[in-house]
């Protein structure tokens, strides 16, 4: 029912195809009798307002289908009340959902018993909070040794475990400070340390910088995607910024009322915006930085045996710009030594004003 | 009804359309019709002997059951008397071991405790607020006291713990505790003590189960309510990381709820150590039990040589379990220092023992009981009347009975009995819902069935009179309070201070003031529920919108209209908690004023505990219960209270 148009090429290098969660129509609605709303057709595809008028009901995430790759940082986002975060409590249950089906790693999460899905959070999926949700009688070193404690391991194991991750997210020296003695940024440090701790297999961030200052809250980016590059860790991010969405993920899946609208790389939804809910959504996104010269060169050998400029393909628009401007002349898109297409200024300005040919979504 | 109301037709006039006319005329239409029938029926100013029920009889013959058989009945032998064993053997163990310690003992021990949670400033105090003790002579009541305290307060916090965990785990739990918790709250500590003397007779047994039943409840709610407002996000990160729901109470809800937990400890302390004496009435001994008897032969000297002891020890416990609760998490203490600590003051003890010292030596008393009643009584020959111009004390206790107290109550005794219950409709209709009316009326009518209308007309007269007086002495001062930070300042310390106080204390200096009678219980509630009022309306005009006063300012509204037009209605909801405070503080102290002359519906209770009429005292005790609950009732916002004031 949802518009939903997904992404056939890959980004990134690291990336594998196994998909570490595998959501296939996922329902959450939150009223009485919830069970009916999916299970009826004619219920499932009322607008959310008639939906509320008819049976009393919010449907917070509607037949919602999403595979997350194995390395990828995968964004969802969307305005407040998208169910966003409800949709990353389902995936560990937080919040238990109302139908469909979730797999972590080809295991159906929605059968494990209650043994089983507390392994399942203990070992292989961490979260970072919103507001941190840290325990403000612990020092940061027992905050971030808490998943530890939880799983049952020695109070030496789990110090020592939590001091390695404290020096990890930038916070050596703080370790015996409180949760109240610290910043907001300083606090999600602890926070990401505390998740970071029991290595997980994904990591869930829940909006975990809203609460920051824009300054921080950059610092806070940088370190994720430092982690990210270190590590190689699969995460789910959770956003209602598009420019954080556009900067950390691998694939963005843009959520309204509960159902994903559009899902594909930052330049797929940029470039080419699924509905005009998108493409007002991304008007202002500043395009020369999320295009890639892959999509503004003109296709075809260069014929010429230098490649001036040799490009990469991923590399964004902006930098492209920098290159055609100071050599003057159009500049090559070489991969594996290989011309793929030219750039020159009337493609870059194109790109610019966002008048490029639309390259079709698949 | 509201029902009904709602859906008036749209055309009404525009009086109509106020929701407060709409109930008053609703409530006149079934007066109407009710009232003619009432009173065809049952004609009589007083509430009609038609309808009372005489429970006078039956609770004789319980009474005389339970008196006859305590000694025989498995019931007894194998319940309320291992019960009433466990509490004799607890509070003789500890009082025991108190006596053991000696004074320099138990002054070490107590002032190293308050070093170790609270500080130097607060050991030092309760150093010397223990050695004052010593020095009135009232070390051993002193030591009688805190060992019932002992163990009625680690009862109570145990009792209310469990209560509470129970309340904050289930929500089923807690529907049904909170509204039982809620009107605990609001009852004169007087209701309390019949019931249990009815069990177990009077005695120290007695005692310490009505101050547990009494000061449980605020340990309950705040545990539930510390277990209920832990952070949501912090439990769901703690779920998250795979926790057990043991892991998830053990680690993160109830350490979350410290201070809430701390604050309820605080309370119950509180509550314990108010109740701890009022109950010498039922036999408690002690310090209150110094009180009582000095109150009975009008000593005040004597009153006062123990009431200095209840005061300091009540500034002292709530002062440091207060700063106990604030200094939570804010640096580790560690064990050490807690084994200098104890080891220092086993020293002490040991010291004293040896050197033969453990009862307070009798030289270093300090009789002040002398001194006080030749200043009472020169007060009384130089106060009490014929002071040019204002008049002696004595005379306004006298102008007070008999322009307000005496037509006030010949008023309500006047009154026929439903436009009594009318009137409590209205009111309670008014402020709160319909539901609270509905109870309001029932507990009216239910005094009326119990026999004891006019007793109760009688203390309700009290209550009033004190409640009017009350309010307008604590809305001014809370406005001036609100309006100027110096003044508040000020005011602080006293407000701490006055409100710490255990009511029992309340009635010595009124006593010396104003002798015995009505007047005094009048005043001694005052006085007492003064510092609740003032406190509630100073923060309610304090926490009035900045930005809402601001702009009554900047259109040029002077101080008087922003007073009226702004902060006033924008702290209705703080004034009419003020008042419902203000009425449940007053009433228990009114009811204490049996013990001084105040007659009525306290002075029944008392003398049923004295002759051993429990008959009498247990429906003047259920009148109190069902006078509370109306009073309650009738005053209650829509929201509830947060939580008592003393």
């Amino acid at each position: 029912m949802s518009s939903t148009t997904t992404s056939s090429t890959t980004s990134g290098s690291a990336i594998g195809t196994t998909p570490v969660f595998s959501v296939e129509g996922l329902w959450k609605v939150f009223g009485p009798k919830a069970d009916r709303v999916p299970a009826d057709p004619e219920l499932a595809a009322l607008a959310p307002a008639e939906l509320r008028t008819r049976t009393g009901c919010t449907a917070a995430v509607r037949d919602v289908s999403f595979d997350v790759r194995k390395g990828e940082v995968f964004v969802v986002m969307g305005l407040s009340g998208s169910g966003k975060s409800t949709l990353v409590r389902c995936l560990t249950r937080l919040i238990e959902p109302t139908a469909g089906t979730i797999a972590i790693d080809g295991e159906d999460v929605r059968a494990m018993d209650r043994t089983r899905l507390r392994e399942l959070r203990r070992h292989r999926a961490a979260m970072v909070f919103q507001h941190f949700g840290l325990l403000p009688h612990r020092t940061v070193l027992d905050n971030v040794a808490y998943g530890l404690e939880i799983q049952g391991l020695g109070k030496a194991e789990r110090r020592a475990r939590a001091a390695e991750v404290v020096a990890k997210v930038g916070l050596e020296g703080m370790e015996h400070r409180r949760p109240s003695q610290l910043s907001g940024g300083q606090r999600q440090r602890v926070g990401l340390a505390r998740a970071l701790a029991v290595d997980p297999e994904v990591l869930l961030f829940d909006e975990p910088f809203s609460a920051l200052d824009p300054l921080i809250r950059r610092d806070m980016q940088e370190e994720v995607i430092r982690l990210h590059r270190e590590e190689g860790r699969t995460m789910v991010f959770i956003t209602h910024d598009l420019s954080e969405a556009l900067k950390l993920g691998d694939r963005i899946a843009l959520m309204r009322d509960g159902a994903v609208v559009q899902l594909g790389t930052p330049e797929e939804i940029v470039g080419s915006p699924a509905d005009d809910y998108v493409r007002e959504f991304v008007r202002d996104v500043p395009r020369e930085q999320v295009m890639t010269v892959r999509t503004a060169m003109r296709a075809g050998d260069c014929g010429g045996p230098g490649h001036p400029g040799a490009l990469a393909p991923d590399e964004v628009v902006a930098d492209a710009i920098r290159v055609v401007a100071r050599s003057g002349a159009a500049a090559c898109v070489v991969e594996d030594g290989r011309c793929l297409g030219v750039v020159d200024h009337e493609r870059l300005l194109g790109v610019v004003a966002g008048t490029e040919p639309h390259k079709e979504a698949v | 009804m509201a029902t009904l109301t709602a859906t008036a037709p749209r055309t009404i006039p525009g009086a109509l359309k106020q929701p407060a006319v709409r109930k008053l005329l609703l409530l006149a239409l079934v007066a109407a019709i009710l009232v003619p029938l009432a009173n065809a029926r049952w004609a009589s100013g007083a509430w009609p002997d038609a309808l009372t029920v005489d429970l006078s009889e039956p609770l004789a013959r319980t009474s005389d059951w339970i008196i006859d058989n305590r000694d025989s009945h498995p019931l007894f032998l194998y319940f309320f008397g291992h019960i009433s064993n466990a509490v004799v053997l607890s509070v003789r163990a500890v009082y025991l071991v108190l006596l053991a310690a000696g004074w320099a003992g138990v002054t070490a021990i107590a002032a190293l405790v308050a070093w170790r949670v609270a500080g130097v400033r607060l050991a030092l105090g309760t150093a010397a607020g223990f050695l004052t003790c010593g020095l009135l002579g009232m070390w051993i009541p002193t030591m009688q006291t805190l060992a019932l305290m002992v163990v009625a307060v680690l009862a109570s916090a145990v009792v209310g713990a469990l209560l509470g965990l129970a309340a904050g785990l289930s929500d089923r739990m807690d529907r049904a505790l909170r509204p039982v918790l809620d009107t605990m709250q609001v009852l004169p500590a007087f209701a309390y003590l019949l019931p249990v003397v009815l069990v177990f007779g009077i005695g120290v047994p007695a005692a310490v189960l009505a101050t547990v039943v009494y000061a449980a409840p605020p340990m309950a709610r705040l545990t539930a309510l510390g277990l209920r407002g832990a952070d949501k996000e912090v439990l769901e990160a703690v779920e998250s990381l795979g926790s057990t729901a043991r892991q998830r109470l053990l680690t993160a809800r109830i350490p979350l709820a410290r201070k809430e937990l701390l604050l309820g400890l605080n309370q119950t302390i509180m509550m314990a150590l108010s109740m701890a004496v009022i109950a010498s009435v039922i036999g408690a001994g002690g310090l209150g039990d110094r009180v009582y008897q000095a109150l009975a032969s009008v000593d005040v000297g004597a009153a006062l040589a123990a009431g200095i002891p209840i005061v300091l020890l009540a500034v002292v416990l709530d002062r440091v379990t207060a700063a106990a609760g604030e200094r939570l998490g804010t640096e580790r203490k560690s064990p050490v220092h807690w084994a200098y600590a104890l080891a220092a003051a086993v020293a002490i003890a040991v010291a004293g023992r040896l050197a033969g010292r453990l009862d307070w030596p009798e030289a270093w008393s300090l009789n002040i009981a002398d001194p006080v009643n030749r200043a009472v009584d020169w007060m009384t020959a130089h106060l009490y009347s014929g002071v040019p111009v204002v008049g002696g004390t004595a005379e306004w206790a006298g102008h007070f009975t008999t322009w307000v107290l005496d037509p006030v109550r010949d008023g309500l005794q006047w009154l026929p009995w439903w436009s009594v219950l009318l009137i409590v409709a209205a009111l309670a209709w008014l402020i709160g819902t319909w539901h609270t009316a509905l109870t309001a009326v029932l507990a009216m009518a239910a005094i009326g069935v119990l026999g004891v209308w006019q007793p109760s007309l009688d203390t309700l007269s009290q209550v009033l009179a004190a409640v009017a007086v009350t309010l307008v002495l604590g809305f001014a001062t809370g406005i001036a309070a609100a309006r100027s930070d110096r003044f508040e300042r000020a005011l602080r310390p006293v407000l701490d201070v006055f409100q710490t106080m255990p009511q029992f204390v309340y009635l010595i200096p009124v006593v010396a003031l104003f002798g015995v009678g009505r007047a005094p219980a009048v005043a001694a509630a005052v006085v007492y529920a003064l510092p609740a009022v003032v406190r509630i309306t100073t923060q309610g005009l304090r926490q009035v919108d900045p930005a809402a006063l601001e702009s009554a300012r900047s259109l040029g509204a002077t101080s008087a209209q922003q007073l009226r037009q702004v902060q006033l209605p924008l702290a209705r909801r703080s004034l009419l908690l003020a008042v419902n405070q203000g009425v449940v503080l007053v009433l228990a102290v009114v009811i204490i004023g049996g013990l001084v002359g105040g007659g009525a519906l306290g002075y029944d209770v008392v003398f049923g505990l004295a002759q051993g009429d429990l008959a009498t005292g247990l429906v003047a005790g259920a009148a109190i219960v069902c006078l509370g609950l109306m009073l309650d009732r009738v005053t209650q916002p829509t929201e509830r209270r947060t939580k008592k004031g003393a």
